[in-house]
């Protein structure tokens, strides 16, 4: 049986600490746990875990900086986990690195999906040729997307968003990230043309754009696509 | 003007009461002396005087400018402008009359007007008194709401995990799974409550703004009624948005907690399981976002005071748990959008419609309205 996936969790709260510990090596994870930020980069080092997951509000240091701090040396995925009210503080964390992001309240489940799609995103070295779920395909070397067999329209620009999109299915990709993967970093701040795009895009995937099935809003923080599910 | 003064410091206040009262004095020799030159019919000179006068009474701050500057009024009138010229002199008969009038006139308006400036500044007291009494009302439902609806859950949440510590011994497993099943539920009750409390926070504590900017409406929605989906993976919810792309301005995470609030107490107190209507429709000054159930509607004695956070009585307090804080920060998000929110009862349930201005207004939210 291979190694198993070591997670180093950083968390001061033990009560959370004890919860996530119990799901995780429940689900055969092995859980190394530090309870500040210094012991959590100590541990980081030492330890070289596959995945981190980082509570943002510690004790000594802020997560940001730790964060800051473990891009410099390693590129291991990061999940933080923070409250859920303050977006500015997700949207910092993901520009600064982190892979994803978890708000509490969470259950396990959803806990363990995200990690789930962290580790294969770090392991898959080359993209997929793939995406497909719910009835929606995107062919990326025939540069071809299917709905239900049928295939999609869209402009240059909607392409290049939906398959950026659909390369990083399952996690959340900020609106500064999209907008300087599309247009390039001379955009200005507005992303109201992201909005727009996205919007067209809807139109022509979705149903009911009210009630999407493949592309999700985070509100104040950017776009996230379903799973998926070829792999 | 005499609204503008009372606002300056005291010092400024005189300073600029005494420059009036020169001026205005100045001004009416100038005046009078021009007139003079022309015409010497000493009626319509006192007239100039006493329209100075008036002015420097209605634009000074107390009685005592408007009166001394009538009594220099009437000396300056009397030397110059009456016979025997440049000579103060009242015995001639009939000038007495007129200038005790004149005098008379002046400290009446005086008194008048300073009168009116004292009415107005309480006014204006009072006026804001009563928006500050308004928040103090807001706050003090908010607190009675909160307490009362979070109250019933830590009661649950404490007596189970009471049971479950006293009793593990003869409980069956079923009954353990039950007790923790509680627990789960109730406190799941609470994060979402405190969450919605903790959107409040983002509205400003004493005006009642916050910072809107340009949302995608269907990216608002989208998102509501899929928090809806994961927190009720059982509620069926019919939405029907327009088909152009709209752009709105709001604070995207206090209006999803509106739609979500509204939808919640849709689901849990319609009594029924038929699915929920949520439509918004493209007004010309507003978009108005509509949700109707199919359930038993809202009961009578609580329509009048949905949004007052004022509980029901406590019978029908347990049944109704969490309508109290829900709606009344619905309330608060919508005014501080300066939107409207309603509810009423249709032909098969309720109905509840909050709009959303599409321009930015340039009026403020009224302040301490609820």
């Amino acid at each position: 049986m291979a190694a198993k996936t070591q997670v180093l969790l950083i968390e001061d709260d033990k009560s959370i600490a004890s919860f996530i510990t119990t799901s995780l090596s429940g689900n055969g994870y092995r859980v190394i746990h530090a309870l500040d930020g210094k012991e959590g980069l100590s541990l980081a080092a030492s330890n070289c875990p596959d995945i981190i997951l980082l509570d943002l509000g510690l004790p000594d240091i802020d997560g940001c900086e730790i964060l800051k701090e473990l891009r410099t040396w390693c590129s291991v995925p990061v999940i933080v986990i923070s409250a859920r009210t303050r977006e500015q503080d997700k949207v910092n964390a993901l520009d600064l690195g982190a892979d994803d992001y978890i708000a509490k309240p969470f259950g396990t489940a959803e806990l363990m999906a995200r990690i789930r799609t962290s580790l294969r995103h770090s392991y898959t070295a080359s993209p997929e040729k793939v995406y497909r779920a719910q009835g929606l395909e995107i062919h990326f070397e025939k540069r071809l997307i299917l709905l239900n067999g049928e295939e999609i329209h869209l402009t240059q620009i909607e392409y290049q968003l939906l398959t950026l999109l659909a390369e990083n299915s399952g996690r959340v990709l900020t609106y500064h990230y999209i907008m300087n993967a599309i247009w390039g970093p001379y955009m200005d701040s507005n992303n109201q043309i992201l909005r727009v795009n996205m919007a067209n895009i809807r139109r022509k995937i979705e149903v009911n754009p009210a009630q999407p099935r493949y592309v999700f809003t985070e509100v104040g923080i950017g776009y996230r696509m379903l799973e998926n599910e070829s792999i | 003007m005499f609204k503008k003064l009372p606002t300056l410091p005291k010092l400024q206040q005189h300073l600029l009461s005494l420059l009036v009262s020169v001026s205005g004095i100045v001004c009416s020799i100038v005046l009078s002396y021009a007139y003079y030159l022309i015409d010497t019919n000493s009626v319509n000179i006192a007239l100039i005087f006493i329209f100075f006068l008036i002015l420097v009474s209605c634009n000074t701050v107390g009685y005592l400018y408007g009166i001394v500057c009538s009594l220099i009024a009437v000396l300056c009138f009397n030397y110059m402008f009456t016979y025997p010229f440049f000579t103060l002199n009242f015995s001639i008969s009939g000038y007495f009359i007129g200038f005790l009038c004149m005098t008379a006139i002046t400290v009446l308006i005086s008194t008048l007007t300073s009168h009116l400036m004292i009415q107005s500044n309480l006014a204006a007291e009072r006026e804001h008194q009563l928006a500050e009494a308004e928040m103090e009302k807001m706050r003090a439902n908010l607190l009675r709401a909160i307490s009362h609806d979070l109250r019933t859950p830590l009661t649950g949440i404490i007596g189970n995990s009471l049971t479950y510590l006293e009793n593990q011994g003869h409980l069956t497993e079923d009954e353990k799974a039950d007790v923790v099943r509680n627990i789960y539920e109730d406190s799941s009750w609470l994060i979402n409550m405190v969450e919605n409390l903790l959107t409040v926070t983002r509205i400003g504590e004493n005006n009642l703004t916050i910072t809107t900017s340009e949302e995608s409406l269907e990216e608002v929605v989208g998102e509501a009624l899929q928090k809806m989906g994961k927190r009720h993976p059982e509620c069926v919810i019919h939405a029907k948005i327009p088909d152009e792309f709209i752009m709105l301005p709001m604070d995207a995470v206090l209006i999803e907690q509106v739609t979500i609030n509204l939808l919640e107490n849709a689901l849990l107190h319609s009594g029924s399981s038929e699915p929920i209507d949520f439509i918004v429709e493209n007004r010309p000054q507003e978009v108005a976002f509509i949700v109707r159930d199919y359930g038993h509607g809202i009961p009578k004695h609580m329509l009048n005071n949905l949004f007052s956070g004022t509980p029901s009585s406590t019978l029908e307090a347990d049944v109704h748990k969490g309508m109290g804080i829900g709606l009344v920060i619905c309330k608060t998000i919508i005014d501080a959008h300066c939107g409207t929110i309603s509810g009423r009862n249709h032909e098969h349930g309720a109905e509840f419609t909050f709009t959303l201005p599409k321009k930015k207004e340039e009026r403020l939210p009224e302040e301490g309205r609820v």
